[in-house]
């Protein structure tokens, strides 16, 4: 099965490079040429962050570090939503954590996961998801991180019999920032939606990286959409594989990408490889400026240009938070895109 | 037992009947010896008496693929090609001389009628007055014995003759645009190909002159163990038009073989190029032994404004296929196209696609891809469409679809799209499905056998490509795809 690189920061060796193909547009060795040293210690956070209006529980690792100075966490999630929080501040230096969440049967959980920080840092995180028969989870990944940081955030996903499971990775770029999935999809009944949006300016790097493989059979929707300016660069590859034997696969994906200046880059690659015969699989990609017309249009009811843009690139992204689920995960999202896209234009 | 038995015997039987292009014509061969060394260029390069320039650039090519590494990328497996094992070099020992009929060796001519090289080119090559205008250079295991047409194309001033031939009498032509396109150590394949080829077709069309006819090129692989390295080079001048046809069918034989062609098109300001190729190369038994191996690079250079390459491929045989036309659209308002068909069946394996390279403005590129699987085979395709920055107004509509027949054959798609300017437009649309029941139990109602309900919805599948064929190839095509499916439903 497909599995993120395993990355030690201590040891360049690890380090994936553009000759490996799943990082070929993110080349990390040479955005870290040398082994990362730990950063220090930090004083604990103060609770909430950007899901603070969102009543949750709450685990946060500052500097990689939980408060009992453990690296390594695990989640047992409840019907109440659940913030998990990533809060780095250190002008050099890394750090490496991970987390186990399982989402124990019948249970409906929230995830509220976010990448908050200042400074130069590396970040590096290795996720685990366990849902359990008939559970399902709603994951909100929200990385606001400095433009000079290197972030890496990385999961594998396993579903039981009947399990729900909702992403949405709204990402704004690092100096390299990527999130990468690898979801089993055991099929029977199970669903999965993939979602991401990127908005992008200075010279930021966003690689939005998702793997689902079928098993069964089973639906998985995927919207990925992004903005991007200035000298950025967006990286999106999608790939959906469908294992012999998975009948009956109904997957859809889509990305959608906005490229606002000649010096910003957009790299796509959606992938579908299938080894089955009784499945219905489609992808669509658009790279594009806004379209003059409808500019012209929406000028033409009398309102200024500016405006129109603003109107336009809202009515493009807002399909990404509208498929949220959760009522005030979906607000704090819609708010936090709609603030970053008025500052890219 | 009794009924297994009957069920292996017809299958075998199948087998046999299967590849109709499996047969071998007895026509002394001139090898070059097994292996391949400095030496064996050497030889093929003095075989050909070469100007020293030409030999020097093989060897450097021979170099260079000696420090390359094989790619192992693309989505196919087959057992690791020993090139010390294989002829680089076979020419027919009896000179044909190109202007009198009497002279082709009359197997050549039986060859030319088993292959059922379309009967016009056939009446051509006998010589009857009203053929049809379809000028062939059938490429006869690596050198081309016949030209026909020639006087007629020479009237309009194009040039059409194995390029072995070009070399001696176009030399400035051939330095200035050979390599151009696919440089020496573009890819492994390409640098072998570069360092060994044997022959191949050259064209050359005038300044605003259109081709009065058709050029037909027929490959085909004949020698036991020959890897064919075929070198086709292309010019449009200004404002000039050529449609090119290449068909392709190979004998049957048990040891892999190995072809790694290079087609080089140099469009020029104004100028339209348009390649068709049917390929029904030998797939190899219903294990997959015994298939051509088929490596080919080819790519297209609109170097000046308004230069226009389209790209439409039947891709029906071999055992494992290898291969990107593609498009390098540098000329302010060029374009380029690619319309593929590639079906896949028992054991074979297609990764295939195309490269659009946007770089100057405003260009457009279009591609459109069908690909079937069937039997066990696998099928992906894999494709670049990027932008430069200085490509404002690029515009690429891409859109792949794949039809799967069978429960254990793959149907991948791997479409790379890199923007880098905020003037273009790509958009790319894929889907992957099978049969639909529906439309096979509605044929089948209305008194369509499961094979011809088969042949119907799949060429309604493939038939935005086949419009873009010339209309004789179309016809070729379509039956072409209907057999290579046989047997794979029900």
């Amino acid at each position: 099965m497909s599995a993120p690189f395993r990355i030690d920061l201590r040891d360049v060796s690890t380090f994936p490079t553009r000759r490996d193909e799943a990082w070929r547009r993110s080349d990390l060795r040479r955005a870290l040429p040398n082994p990362v040293e730990p950063a220090p210690d930090l004083a604990r956070p103060s609770e909430g962050g950007p899901f603070a209006a969102v009543r949750a529980e709450e685990t946060t690792f500052a500097n990689g570090r939980l408060p009992d100075g453990g690296v390594f966490a695990r989640l047992r999630l409840t019907d109440a939503p659940h913030r998990l929080r990533f809060v780095t501040s250190a002008e050099q230096g890394g750090w490496q954590a991970g987390v186990d969440v399982v989402v124990p049967a019948g249970v409906a959980a929230t995830l509220l996961e976010t990448y908050e920080g200042q400074g130069g840092y590396v970040g590096s995180v290795l996720l685990s998801f366990s849902l359990e028969a008939g559970a399902s989870l709603e994951r909100i990944v929200l990385m606001d991180e400095p433009s000079e940081a290197v972030s890496i955030s990385a999961s594998t996903v396993a579903l039981g019999a009947s399990a729900r499971f909702a992403q949405t990775v709204v990402a704004t770029g690092a100096r390299l920032q990527r999130h990468e999935t690898h979801l089993m999809h055991p099929g029977e009944a199970v669903t999965v939606r993939m979602d991401g949006l990127y908005l992008l300016s200075e010279a930021r790097h966003a690689d939005l990286t998702t793997v689902v493989v079928h098993e069964g059979g089973g639906g998985t929707s995927q919207v990925c959409k992004g903005v991007v300016t200035d000298r950025a660069r967006a990286v999106f590859q999608g790939q959906i594989v469908v294992k012999p034997g998975a009948d009956g696969t109904d997957a859809r994906m889509r990305h959608d990408a906005l490229l606002l200046s000649d010096t910003a880059e957009v790299d796509a690659k959606p992938e579908l490889e299938i080894y089955a015969d009784d499945v219905s699989c489609a992808h669509g990609n658009t790279v594009g400026a806004l379209d003059d017309e409808a500019l012209f249009y929406i000028a033409s009811r009398g309102v200024p240009e500016a405006q129109a843009r603003a109107l336009l690139m809202q009515g493009f992204i807002g399909e990404v938070a509208e498929r949220i689920a959760h009522e005030g995960a979906r607000e704090v999202l819609a708010a936090f895109a709609a603030k970053r896209l008025e500052a890219l234009t | 037992m009794a009924a297994v038995q009957q069920t292996l015997d017809a299958v075998k039987a199948l087998e046999v009947d299967r590849y109709v292009h499996g047969f071998v014509t007895d026509i002394e061969t001139e090898f070059a010896a097994k292996g391949l060394d400095a030496d064996t260029v050497r030889f093929i390069s003095a075989k050909k008496a070469e100007p020293k320039w030409m030999l020097d650039w093989r060897l450097e090519a021979f170099a260079r693929w000696q420090a390359m590494e094989e790619p192992n990328w693309a989505k196919i497996g087959y057992p690791a090609i020993d090139y010390q094992n294989l002829y680089y070099y076979a020419a027919p020992k009896k000179k044909v001389l190109l202007d009198s009929l009497d002279q082709v060796d009359p197997e050549l001519l039986a060859t030319y009628a088993k292959l059922g090289i379309p009967l016009r080119e056939q009446e051509t090559l006998a010589g009857v007055k009203t053929a049809p205008r379809v000028a062939v250079d059938a490429v006869f295991d690596s050198v081309s014995v016949a030209t026909t047409f020639k006087a007629e194309l020479a009237k309009a001033g194009v040039l059409f003759m194995p390029i072995s031939e070009a070399l001696h009498e176009h030399p400035e032509l051939v330095r200035k645009y050979l390599g151009s396109v696919v440089p020496v150590s573009d890819n492994y394949f390409a640098c072998l190909n570069a360092a060994v080829f044997s022959d191949g077709s050259f064209v050359y069309i005038p300044p605003g002159v259109r081709c009065p006819m058709e050029l037909s090129t027929y490959f085909r692989i004949n020698a036991e163990n020959t890897g064919q390295f075929e070198r086709t080079l292309i010019i449009a001048d200004r404002g000039s038009y050529v449609s090119y046809l290449e068909g392709c069918t190979a004998p049957m034989r048990d040891e892999n073989q190995l072809h790694a062609a290079v087609v080089e098109l140099v469009a020029l300001e104004d100028s339209e190029i348009k390649y068709s190729t049917v390929q029904n190369w030998y797939p190899g038994d219903a294990e997959g032994r015994g298939g051509i191996y088929n490596f080919v690079t080819k790519r297209a250079d609109c170097r000046e404004a308004r230069a226009k390459v389209s790209w439409t491929q039947v891709e029906t045989g071999s055992a494992v296929t290898w291969k990107y036309p593609s498009c390098i659209l540098r000329g302010d308002n060029s374009s380029g196209e690619f319309y593929s068909i590639a079906v896949t069946n028992g054991r074979q394996q297609a990764d295939t696609g195309t490269k659009m390279i946007h770089l100057g403005k405003n260009t457009r590129s279009r591609i459109i891809s069908k690909g079937i699987s069937a039997g066990r085979s696998s099928n992906t395709y894999r494709g670049l469409v990027s932008s430069h920055r200085n490509a404002k107004g690029a515009r690429n509509f891409t859109q792949c679809d794949s039809l799967l027949i069978g429960k254990e054959c793959g149907a991948h798609t791997v479409p790379y799209v890199e923007a880098k300017n905020a003037h273009s437009v790509f958009e790319h649309e894929a889907t992957t499905t099978r049969l639909s029941d529906d439309q096979l139990f509605y044929c089948q109602s209305r008194g369509l056998s499961t094979e011809e309900s088969v042949a119907l919805l799949v060429n309604g599948f493939v038939r935005d490509v086949l419009q873009e064929l010339p209309m004789e190839f179309a016809v070729e095509a379509q039956k072409l795809v209907a057999v290579s499916l046989e047997g794979s439903v029900g």
